[in-house]
């Protein structure tokens, strides 16, 4: 029976050890892909249908937060400081802040990096670039008028679970994401 | 014989329900506002017209900046064809004398409407600006969305509202009925 115990706690202590290995190899991780998203040359990506199809349906484990927004839009303007301490607040936790300009596509340079820079944006941020514009907006959400900013949250199933159009504030897309992160 | 009629009739009944609530969701009921003067307008006013564009449109959104002089094209270009236009301004940080000198400095020629409370903008669910809603003289909505698909007026390939206003006037059905695109959101009072 002691022997039994011992080969027990044995076997409990390994996979303590194997949890923590993996759990710290999944945080580097994070905190690789992290590194990568606070860029320290802003980049902005263009973003097509086949793009916004693989960001909200391959989360790897992930969740996704993703507003858009326009250098134009004055209530866009006034929600950045929440959203860029929402990207400080799950710094290596599995959740991703993105944003995605409604600005033209050939304005990156023009405006829209000049516009992250200003604003200290740490967060990956895409433009849309799509060939029809609704396409995009019915992409996001179908029920969607095309109004900004409006912000989605994705689980990392892949599935929406929150949907705002207009200006939210930190709080409640934190109780938001929060309820998506769920145990994770 | 009277069961088979009797179900005939539930059907029918059924039928006429869900087809009823299928058009009251696309019709309008009158309503009334002042515009920049404090003049009231009503939309039965426009009864008689051939079809009424409403423009929820804003003094202070680059997006329905961009879109003032075409607004303003298509009030010269449609009015002699018996169409009303009835520009809407339901954001609440935009003034009645703010709306007065915007239009004037934008050649605007059409009625622009006041809607201090988002009566208006909640009784057609407006959300952004600019976003049009051409009715017949019915009060139903016949089309629903954008004046066309680019901001950039030399990047125009689509110009959905032109096309429904001219398929109106021709008599036919509009063949897209709902469009989108980007816009201000409506700053609503609450």
């Amino acid at each position: 029976m002691a022997g039994l115990l011992r080969v027990m706690s044995g076997l409990l202590i390994a996979v303590l050890i194997a949890g923590c290995v993996s759990r710290s190899g999944e945080e580097k991780k994070i905190s690789g892909d992290q590194e990568a998203a606070a860029q320290t040359t802003i980049e902005v990506t263009k973003l097509d249908d086949s793009d916004l199809n693989r960001l909200i349906s391959q989360r790897n484990g992930r969740v996704l937060f993703l507003n858009v927004w326009a250098t134009w839009c004055v209530p866009c303007v006034e929600e950045f400081p929440d959203l860029i301490r929402l990207h400080r607040e799950y710094e290596g936790r599995p959740v991703d802040v993105v944003g995605v300009s409604a600005d033209f596509d050939d304005e990156i340079d023009s405006k829209i990096i000049p516009f992250l820079k200003k604003h200290n944006v740490p967060f990956r941020t895409f433009v849309a670039s799509f060939r029809r514009q609704e396409d995009f907006i019915n992409g996001i959400d179908r029920s969607w008028s095309g109004a900004l900013p409006a912000s989605i949250i994705v689980n990392p199933q892949g599935k929406k679970t929150f949907f705002l159009v207009g200006k939210g504030t930190f709080d409640q897309f934190k109780n938001e994401i929060d309820k998506t992160l769920g145990g994770l | 014989m009277p069961r088979s009629v009797g179900k005939l009739a539930v059907l029918m009944m059924v039928f006429s329900v869900l087809l009823w609530a299928g058009e009251s969701q696309k019709k309008v009921s009158d309503f009334s506002l002042e515009d920049y003067n404090g003049v009231k307008h009503s939309l039965s006013d426009y009864k008689s017209s051939k079809a009424i564009v409403v423009m929820f449109i804003a003094t202070q959104c680059p997006v329905s900046n961009n879109y003032n002089t075409r607004m303003a094209d298509l009030h010269k270009d449609y009015a002699s064809k018996g169409v009303s236009f009835v520009g809407i301004n339901s954001n609440k940080q935009e003034s009645a004398d703010e709306v007065k000198n915007h239009a004037k400095e934008n050649n605007l020629g059409f009625t622009i409407l006041k809607d201090w409370n988002n009566v208006v903008a909640d009784k057609l669910q407006a959300s952004v600006t600019p976003e049009i809603f051409v009715l017949n003289p019915a009060f139903e909505i016949l089309y629903h969305g954008r004046i066309d698909d680019s901001q950039r007026e030399n990047k125009v390939t689509s110009k959905d509202l032109r096309s429904a206003l001219d398929q109106i006037l021709a008599g036919k059905p509009v063949a897209v009925e709902e469009t989108k695109a980007f816009g201000c959101t409506i700053k609503r009072v609450k």
